[in-house]
């Protein structure tokens, strides 16, 4: 028998006896379902207070003394006007309201005698939560001082450009969407680590522990070259990688269709050629990531020191991640054939909608091939250790 | 048939198997008899091909375990000192995975795996996960998933040990049927009496060296005991300190 159909018989095996095994389900569907719920969540949090920024609620006080102004307010769209607390300063401070306008009893006297009539703005400072309220608070009282200050010129026969000697524009890159943003360079990081995350237990289980419950000894003494059953283990917990990969792929896609992304003004489009990029990213990573584990486990001395090799392990997918969240990490060809960077910078690629090159995945793609057969040869040289065999 | 000629193996300084020779036959129970540690399973895992000796040769129907192990093992059933199973597979599937990996397929198979699970009686246990199979269900599919692919040469380490006296039985039922098939045996244990019920002939082997070998009868007429546990304890030695 070919060596070949062996490692089938092994695969087999190996995925049957997973499939009954609910820790390894746990693992490829816990994996799965983590980052596009984590993600979703976010996002949807996001869109919430964004629509709250824009449909926002003022409190005044002294309402009474500036009625064009308030009539002004209530003229913009999404701005609700309503009485302010008595006392606004400590209202602020103790977080019932974000921010409070008081206008002044003199308000009405200033204004008419054309004089800088004042309007406080109470705001806290500290809370960043506040801040898009307060801002656009702000902007809507300068706006109409604004118009204000041009009808005063006008009727005086001077012309408005005269006072503005600088003329701002304001390209509008709004916080919310820089944070959709990031948050969306999420599902790269979680996609590459449903990779690592969704073949652990099978890689573990079938090397670790098939040593542990003394079961490697009498599988070794059939006739079936080491490297077949290396194999056949390696492709049965790449195959679960896989899985996990297609299946938070899939989470991610369902979850995107009930953002509305359009609310954060970003692009974002996921027909099929985001998808098969985004698979064509990762899927073959799969392939070094088990490759590793099932390495590792072969060589750890119990089931337990496996685990821990797979703890220590599952840091690494995190790290481009982590990195592109503080210092942007733009793709170049050379990180391509590095494992987890490459497919982290072809997934983001992918998302963002800027479309690599189909060499940029070959390479990547051989890399992790190249990777995962040369752990499989390192596997198949422990497997041919007799420390390794009777070491329990 | 299996021959050992001059076998030995040893981890750091311990001498485990220190220049061991013998021959089991076609259609005879040899039994390795020994204390615990005397190197009777170091003999086996060489003989099985796991373990590569460091000096000596072995051949299992004349193929050269130590230059083709995967040849060997294609000629020998084998019963390892520790067989564990896959508690979420049933023995079916133990001995059909085995029977895959030896190259069998199909209504062969089948047939084999329907026999097996007779001659050891487990039809009813057959579909059922091996998680909390008692000490004696485990062997038993051990054992099958070993003879699985028919062989020629059967290798037992301590096969009976820790097993209730109707598993005892059937173990060594399978013993006395693959010797009337002709098959050569080869079983290991600590216990004089299942020895001197199964043999033809016994190999007695103490730290590591063969001390004693021979039919029952001819180790007590050896030793001058009428008693082959005596004469067991006289030849491995057991007795020296007390009496010196």
């Amino acid at each position: 028998m070919s060596g070949f159909g062996q490692a089938l018989v092994v695969f087999r095996k190996e995925v049957k006896d997973a499939f009954r095994d609910k820790r390894a389900l746990y693992s490829i569907v816990i994996g799965a379902l983590f980052g596009p719920l984590l993600v979703g969540f976010m996002l949807n949090r996001l869109a919430d207070r964004q629509r709250q920024i824009e449909e926002v609620r003022i409190p005044i006080v002294g309402m009474e003394h500036a009625p064009a102004l308030i009539e002004w307010l209530r003229q913009q769209a999404g701005v609700e006007v309503v009485a302010g607390p008595a006392d606004a300063e400590s209202a602020v401070a103790e977080r019932q309201e974000d921010v409070v306008v008081v206008i002044p009893a003199e308000f009405q006297k200033k204004f008419r005698s054309s004089s800088p009539a004042q309007v406080k703005v109470v705001s806290d400072g500290s809370r960043t939560t506040s801040r898009p309220k307060v801002l656009r608070v702000r902007g809507l009282l300068q706006r109409y001082s604004g118009e204000i200050g041009t009808m005063r010129l006008v009727s005086r026969g001077v012309s408005p450009a005269i006072a503005t000697p600088i003329q701002l524009e304001e390209v509008e890159v709004s916080s919310a969407q820089q944070r959709a943003a990031t948050i969306l360079n999420f599902i790269p990081l979680f996609i590459v680590l449903a990779a690592f995350t969704g073949g652990m237990q099978i890689a573990t289980d079938s090397t670790a522990g098939e040593r542990e419950r003394g079961s490697l000894e009498p599988l070794l003494v059939n006739p079936a070259p080491r490297r077949a059953i290396a194999a056949g283990k390696w492709l049965a917990a790449a195959f679960a990688a896989m899985l996990s990969v297609l299946l938070t792929t899939a989470l991610v896609l369902a979850m995107l269709r009930y953002i509305p992304m359009q609310e954060f003004g970003i692009r974002f489009r996921l027909g099929p050629a985001q998808i098969f990029g985004l698979l064509g990213a990762v899927v073959p990573m799969c392939l070094l990531s088990t490759g590793i584990q099932t390495y590792l486990s072969t060589f750890a001395r119990s089931f337990k020191e496996a685990q821990t090799y797979m703890g220590i392990l599952i840091m690494f997918p995190m790290l481009p991640g982590i990195l592109s969240s503080v210092y942007p990490l733009s793709s170049k060809p050379w990180m391509y054939p590095i494992p987890v960077l490459g497919q982290h910078v072809l997934a983001a690629d992918v998302l963002g909608g800027k479309a690599p090159a189909w060499w940029a995945f070959v390479i990547a793609a051989t890399a992790a091939l190249v990777g995962g057969l040369l752990l499989l040869e390192l596997t198949t040289r422990l497997l041919k250790r007799e420390r390794i065999i009777f070491s329990r | 048939m299996i021959r050992v000629d001059d076998l030995h193996k040893s981890f750091g300084a311990v001498k485990a198997v220190d220049g061991v020779s013998f021959t089991a036959p076609d259609g005879a129970v040899t039994g390795l008899l020994g204390p615990n540690g005397a190197g009777k399973t170091t003999t086996l895992r060489m003989l099985y091909a796991l373990m590569r000796p460091d000096r000596g040769t072995i051949s299992v129907d004349g193929v050269d375990a130590v230059a083709q192990p995967q040849q060997a093992q294609n000629r020998l059933g084998v019963l390892p000192d520790v067989s564990g199973l896959y508690p979420r597979l049933t023995p079916r599937e133990h001995i059909e995975y085995y029977g895959q990996l030896q190259g069998l397929s199909g209504a062969a198979l089948a047939e084999r795996m329907r026999q097996l699970l007779h001659i050891l009686d487990m039809e009813k246990i057959a579909d059922r996960r091996a998680q909390g199979f008692s000490h004696g269900e485990r062997t038993k599919v051990a054992l099958a998933r070993a003879l699985v692919h028919d062989p020629r040469n059967v290798l037992l380490d301590e096969p009976t040990n820790g097993l209730d006296v109707m598993s005892t039985r059937a173990v060594r039922d399978i013993i006395r049927r693959l010797k009337a098939d002709g098959r050569c045996v080869l079983f290991s244990s600590h216990v004089m009496q299942e020895v001197s019920a199964l043999c033809d002939t016994i190999i007695v082997i103490a730290r590591g060296r063969i001390v004693a070998s021979g039919s029952p009868d001819e180790l007590r007429a050896q030793t001058g005991h009428e008693n082959l546990e005596d004469a067991f304890v006289a030849l491995v030695g057991l007795d020296q300190g007390a009496t010196a």
